[in-house]
């Protein structure tokens, strides 16, 4: 299968601490890949390092068939990239309706989307005129993943989706984007990982900076020694 | 229409502020025509009164939208101010403009000026950023007072004797200046309604919440960025325009850092963020300024210092922010007790 996504060797830094000493991750076209780690084992600089918030110092970030290390957030999010933050970003101060509508790249995207999206997440059509600091942490989380399916992109970085989230809402997420990866590719971070071995088809498993393991998710699920060394679950 | 159902209250306190010089005129026993002839008594005092807050309205308006609505804090904003009413004296006084001419030219000072804070946006952020304004404003404020401009701008005295246009002498028309100096005002209101209500507005504030967030949707927050400042940049030289119109003298103190402390605020006492609160804020912040003056002489600075803290500490977001929060609390409650009112009534069958 194709990679969209490929990251090479990447090495960051965070001021002076080396995060990334060398991951490197593939993510085939039209599947869940689940990257996989402890915490600190640098899953989120990864997922912030192929969008350029801490661009890599060393090594390649290639996406759908460019290398887009050193470009801007703004250009490579342009590209079809789509994050949705583990600290559920969306923007308090405006209503749902406007945090959907800024995601808009082009005029009438979420009138063409706006079937998908409250088709996943029925409650936001409730509270569209609601501001983001009157919704709760459940609902914020789906207006995170909503405004990220507004622009089509090609692929969805999703970081830690369930966190913090009630079981009810969990299983509502875990529909929603097994849902969407119809659609979009994703690169999902996940500390649940009976949620990461439901949704992707594929797993990276990274440790103190490093990729140490990679390849399809029933594979993983025979390797009880690798579970337990990298991922302490039994 | 629209426009009128979705600013009834704007459009209730336009035409109080219309019929304002009038019904002063008739309270003080001066007829119409005494007070259309620009004579003396109560009306014409009020009216200079409401100008200087017309014009400190549209200044700190400028500074909401930098500051409260896009989150660029600058300390320099007062040059913004200066330089339109620095840059329309000389163009009246040394270089014998006419008006229109002049007006342009303090549109593209201000263009200019916000280039130049623009200059430093990509590298510099938060408070580094304001710094950096406090100095270019400080620049500015040393430039103008120097013996080498003494011809052009005054000097330490400031620019004084600026000519004006015959239609807009505050001395002789002050009722038309009023009324220019009004619509001018209600003009930039409804103008940054439209901007800040528009997907370039949303943008910003999402920028002020959170730049990363916004980058992260592909917008290139640099132009933004700017496209705040421009508008902002304009919108302040316009009003240091009509300060030096209005004004016998403009003063270097205009470009100190006081002068954006004052827009700071009027902008804290109205709202931060809030557009309405700025105008708000200024007829409070003038007018705290004037009866204080009266009523206690030198002490006032003093007591306006101790009204400014209690006004932050029981209205913490302003006037105009509190209400709005207020406003959500009282319609959560009553609909709350609706809810359990027909929640507790007998149902007939």
């Amino acid at each position: 299968m194709d990679n969209l996504l490929q990251v090479r060797d990447a090495h960051t830094f965070i001021g002076q601490f080396h995060i990334l000493q060398g991951v490197t991750v593939n993510v085939p076209q039209g599947a869940i890949t689940a990257l996989l780690g402890r915490n600190g084992a640098g899953k989120t600089t990864t997922l912030k390092t192929i969008l350029g918030l801490t661009p890599p110092r060393q090594g390649q970030v290639i996406f759908d068939g460019q290398e887009i290390q050193g470009r801007h957030t703004f250009d490579i999010s342009a590209l079809g990239i789509g994050f949705v933050p583990d600290y559920r970003a969306i923007f308090r101060d405006l209503t749902v309706a406007e945090n959907l509508q800024i995601a808009e790249r082009k005029q009438g995207d979420l009138a063409r989307r706006q079937e998908l999206i409250f088709g996943l997440f029925p409650d936001l059509k409730r509270l569209i005129k609601l501001r983001g600091t009157q919704l709760s942490g459940g609902q914020q989380q789906m207006l995170a993943i909503a405004r990220a399916l507004v622009a089509e992109n090609k692929l969805l970085l999703i970081d830690e989706p369930t966190e913090g989230l009630a079981p009810v809402l969990i299983e509502q997420m875990m529909k929603a984007i097994l849902q969407l990866s119809a659609e979009t590719t994703v690169l999902l971070v996940e500390q649940n990982f009976a949620v990461a071995t439901q949704l992707a088809k594929y797993y990276v498993i990274v440790e103190e900076g490093r990729t140490v393991k990679s390849g399809a998710m029933p594979d993983l699920l025979k390797d009880e020694a690798t579970i337990h060394r990298y991922l302490g679950a039994a | 229409m629209k426009i009128l159902r979705d600013h009834a209250i704007l459009g209730a306190v336009a035409v109080f502020l219309i019929a304002f010089p009038f019904l002063i005129a008739l309270l003080d026993g001066q007829s119409i025509g005494a007070m259309l002839a620009g004579q003396s008594g109560n009306s014409k005092f009020y009216q200079g009164l409401l100008i200087e807050i017309f014009i400190l309205a549209i200044f700190a308006i400028s500074y909401d939208l930098l500051f409260g609505i896009t989150g660029l804090l600058s300390f320099g904003h007062a040059m913004f101010f200066s330089v339109g009413a620095y840059t329309a004296g000389i163009a009246l006084k040394s270089l014998k403009l006419p008006l229109p001419e002049t007006l342009v030219l303090v549109v593209f000072a201000g263009v200019a000026q916000a280039l130049l804070f623009s200059i430093v946006l990509p590298r510099v952020k938060g408070i580094t950023f304001a710094l950096v304004t406090l100095g270019f404003a400080s620049v500015f404020h040393i430039v103008i007072m120097s013996h080498e401009l003494n011809d052009w701008a005054g000097g330490d005295v400031g620019l004084q004797n600026i000519p004006k246009p015959a239609l807009l002498d505050p001395a002789n028309q002050r009722l038309t200046f009023y009324f220019v100096a009004l619509a001018l005002m209600l003009l930039v209101y409804l103008f940054y309604r439209r901007f800040v209500d528009s997907p370039t507005g949303r943008v910003c504030s999402a920028i002020r919440e959170n730049e990363h967030r916004a980058q992260m949707l592909g917008f290139n927050t640099f132009y933004f960025k700017l496209a705040a400042l421009i508008v902002s940049g304009i919108t302040a030289a316009l009003g240091g325009a009509l300060h030096a119109l209005y004004q016998p003298i403009v003063s270097p103190t205009s470009a100190s850092l006081g002068y954006t402390v004052n827009a700071l605020l009027i902008i804290l006492i109205g709202g931060v963020g809030t557009l309405s609160g700025a105008l708000v804020g200024a007829a409070a912040f003038r007018l705290l300024q004037f009866y204080l003056d009266k009523l206690f002489g030198e002490s006032s600075s003093f007591i306006l210092g101790v009204v400014y803290v209690a006004l932050v500490l029981f209205l913490p977001y302003g006037i105009i922010g509190t209400w709005r929060a207020k406003k959500l609390e009282w319609r959560a409650a009553w609909q709350a007790r609706w809810r359990a009112w027909s929640a507790a009534r007998p149902r007939g069958k």
